[in-house]
């Protein structure tokens, strides 16, 4: 498979120039010495492979440089150390409406994107029918820009992109502002992109969407690449990363939490405790645990619930509902314990969240949860096995 | 990246920036220069009586023309391209373009509405002054747009890649453009001028333009071919020179934008 994008040692500093006097000097270097001030470093020493057909996703805390080294990729920015090189057409829809003009009408900036994609005018012309019918925005289409609302600028930007199909397309989450039926044409589209051999560079803060559309994943950690290679290693990696680091910003906020009325002490599934995600086989029984404080000692209903990794509830039970209490133990705080034995879950990634709620069961109070992970062969669709059985239809029922 | 396609799509943008929002659009191209000329022919001739000297010189207003509207394509060119980089911060930190093409979509379209004005005027102008040539002059005065648009693209670059990073420039550049223009024979014939001075107004590079102007449109004046030798060799210099040095910086305006 042909590479697509490689950088090697890649890196960027923005240059320090706050002051007046630093502009005219760098000036001066640039223009005499050929040497670049030292700046500030955003990324450093990024070395990674993109193949064609072999999507990647980004991930990585704000700030860690996904949009710098996507900026690098496209060519927008000029890396200060190392080298990009981009075999093929790249399209890129980054920010909201990104290269239009909002005092021009939606035809001239489709014009206008479709020439900085290098299209030259006689092609064109030809596309432009097609595009304006992807973006499906009616009269608007003559309307300037400025008036449009921001699923009419996404429709118009992806309707560009989706046309031109260019070879590598690098995006983040924009497509989530479209309405349903557009999203569905961006998946569909998407999808059938993918098949094609098309290839993507994703960034994205839902594992889900990184899970989903990409075979690799790079993890960015303050300009560094700290993870790269199969996207379930690197999601699970960067997700106890971000588990570790909440808990230990919870830990020192811990005594507002004990101020509330009713709080999560901390809970275990399947014994064990811990924010690292719990694997568990499919048809494996789950048990989560959860030990609860009151802070007036009044006896809370706990909640406990499932959902896929994001956030589509699954199942949810509260243990007033089955009429249990949970039991206060010696030091004064309460447990209880849900067994569940024939969860069901398909496999694939899913949270457990606790809740206590006050003893009318009416309101949450607290939230902890923990990821699982089913695995499994089954080739069933969906979220969880339901009791069913085959037959021929011939009985009556 | 077809530069063609996308110069030709800045040009449009940038001339329906100018004139969007106003009833008369495009056709203020032709009504600017008029009614400009027709304000110059009453401070000029009517208040100063100003006159070119010779037996058989053209009409002032004639003379004033045929080298103002080179020189307005030019100045407005510089002028506008200087802060072409900077006015597209936003699009060039999010697209990759080649960033020359932004100055470059600026000079043609100053030099668009500018070669338009020159034509328009120096029809009128052959209605009121016989000494004005319009095929024999004014089409190989054309000609000379070429050159000067070379020259006016090559200060564009160096000023535009320049303004990015020291953002006086564009006030300086305000301010002492128009001298340059005092310094060429625009306003006046280089005869009328201390002869001590004159030979030193052709180091001003637009000093050429106006008087080829004014010997090819008007017949005023001889246009020499060593001055068309060396208006070529400043203008090619000039381009590559400021070519060379945008690249230069090229590569870290978004640095500082």
């Amino acid at each position: 498979m042909s590479i697509l994008v490689r950088t090697s040692g890649l890196g960027k500093s923005y240059p320090k120039a706050f002051r007046n006097s630093d502009r005219l000097r760098a000036l001066w270097r640039l223009l005499f010495t050929g040497r670049e001030a030292d700046g500030i470093a955003v990324l450093s020493d990024v070395t990674l492979e993109v193949r064609r057909g072999e999507s990647l996703g980004l991930i990585g805390a704000n700030g860690a440089g996904k949009s710098t080294l996507l900026k690098l990729i496209t060519g927008v920015l000029t890396p200060t150390t190392g080298s990009v090189a981009v075999h093929g057409e790249i399209g890129a829809l980054l920010e909201l409406g990104a290269g239009f003009h909002p005092e021009h009408t939606g035809r001239e900036n489709i014009l206008m994107s479709a020439a900085l994609h290098g299209l030259s005018g006689a092609q064109l012309r030809a596309k432009l029918p097609q595009i304006i019918e992807f973006a499906d925005i009616g009269r608007y289409i003559d309307e300037p820009v400025k008036h449009y609302s921001s699923g009419m600028v996404v429709r118009l930007g992806f309707a560009v992109v989706a046309v031109l199909k260019p070879d590598l397309l690098i995006t983040d989450e924009v497509l989530a502002v479209g309405d349903e039926a557009f999203q569905k044409k961006c998946i569909a589209w998407m999808q059938d992109y993918l098949d094609g051999g098309g290839t993507l560079i994703l960034v994205s803060h839902s594992m889900y969407h990184i899970q989903k559309l990409c075979r690799h994943a790079c993890w960015l950690r303050d300009g560094r690449v700290e993870m790269s290679g199969d996207v379930f290693d690197v999601t699970q990696a960067y997700l106890a990363f971000q588990e570790r680091k909440s808990a230990a910003d919870s830990a020192t906020d811990h005594a507002r939490i004990h101020d509330t009325e009713f709080s999560v002490l901390d809970m275990r599934v399947n014994g064990r405790e811990g924010e690292l995600p719990v694997s568990i086989r499919d048809g494996e029984a789950l048990r989560v645990h959860a030990r609860v404080h009151s802070r007036d000692g009044r006896t809370p209903v706990v909640a406990v619930g499932i959902a896929r990794a994001d956030g589509t509830p699954v199942y949810g039970v509260g243990s007033d509902m089955d009429g249990f209490e949970p039991k206060r133990g010696p030091d004064g705080d309460f447990t209880c314990e849900v067994a569940c034995d024939g969860h069901g879950l398909l496999p694939g990634s899913y949270s457990i969240r606790v809740h206590p709620m006050d003893p009318e069961g009416v309101r949450i109070f607290d939230t902890m949860d923990r990821s699982i992970t089913v695995r499994g062969n089954s080739r069933e669709f969906g979220l969880v096995r339901l009791p069913h059985r085959w037959s021929s239809g011939g009985e009556s029922p | 990246m077809n530069a063609v396609a996308l110069t030709a799509e800045f040009v449009v943008r940038e001339l329906r920036g100018r004139f969007s929002g106003s009833f008369a659009g495009i056709l203020w191209a032709v009504f600017q220069p008029a009614l400009q000329l027709a304000i110059f022919a009453f401070i000029f001739v009517k208040v100063f009586h100003a006159k070119v000297p010779g037996a058989d010189a053209p009409g002032y207003l004639s003379f004033l023309a045929v080298a103002l509207w080179p020189w307005t394509a030019f100045s407005d060119a510089i002028l506008n391209a200087t802060k072409a980089v900077q006015d597209n911060a936003a699009l060039i930190g999010k697209v990759a373009l080649p960033r020359s093409v932004l100055v470059l979509s600026r000079v043609c379209a100053s030099f668009a509405i500018h070669v338009l004005g020159f034509v328009v005027i120096v029809c009128a102008l052959s209605f009121f002054d016989s000494h004005v040539r319009l095929l024999t002059g004014m089409l190989p005065a054309l000609l000379l747009y070429i050159p000067l648009f070379a020259l006016a693209l090559g200060f564009s670059l160096v000023f535009a890649a320049m303004q990015v990073f020291v953002r006086d420039l564009i006030q300086l550049l305000a301010q002492t453009l128009p001298l340059l223009m005092y310094c060429a024979p625009v306003f006046y014939d280089r005869s009328i001028i201390p002869v001590a001075v004159q030979p030193w107004l052709s180091l001003n590079p637009f000093t050429f333009y106006a008087e080829a102007f004014h010997a090819l449109v008007l017949g005023h004046g001889a246009l020499a071919m060593t001055g068309v030798f060396w208006a070529l060799v400043v203008a090619t210099l000039v381009l590559l020179a400021g070519y060379g040095l945008f690249r230069r910086l090229d590569r870290h305006f978004e640095d500082f934008l």
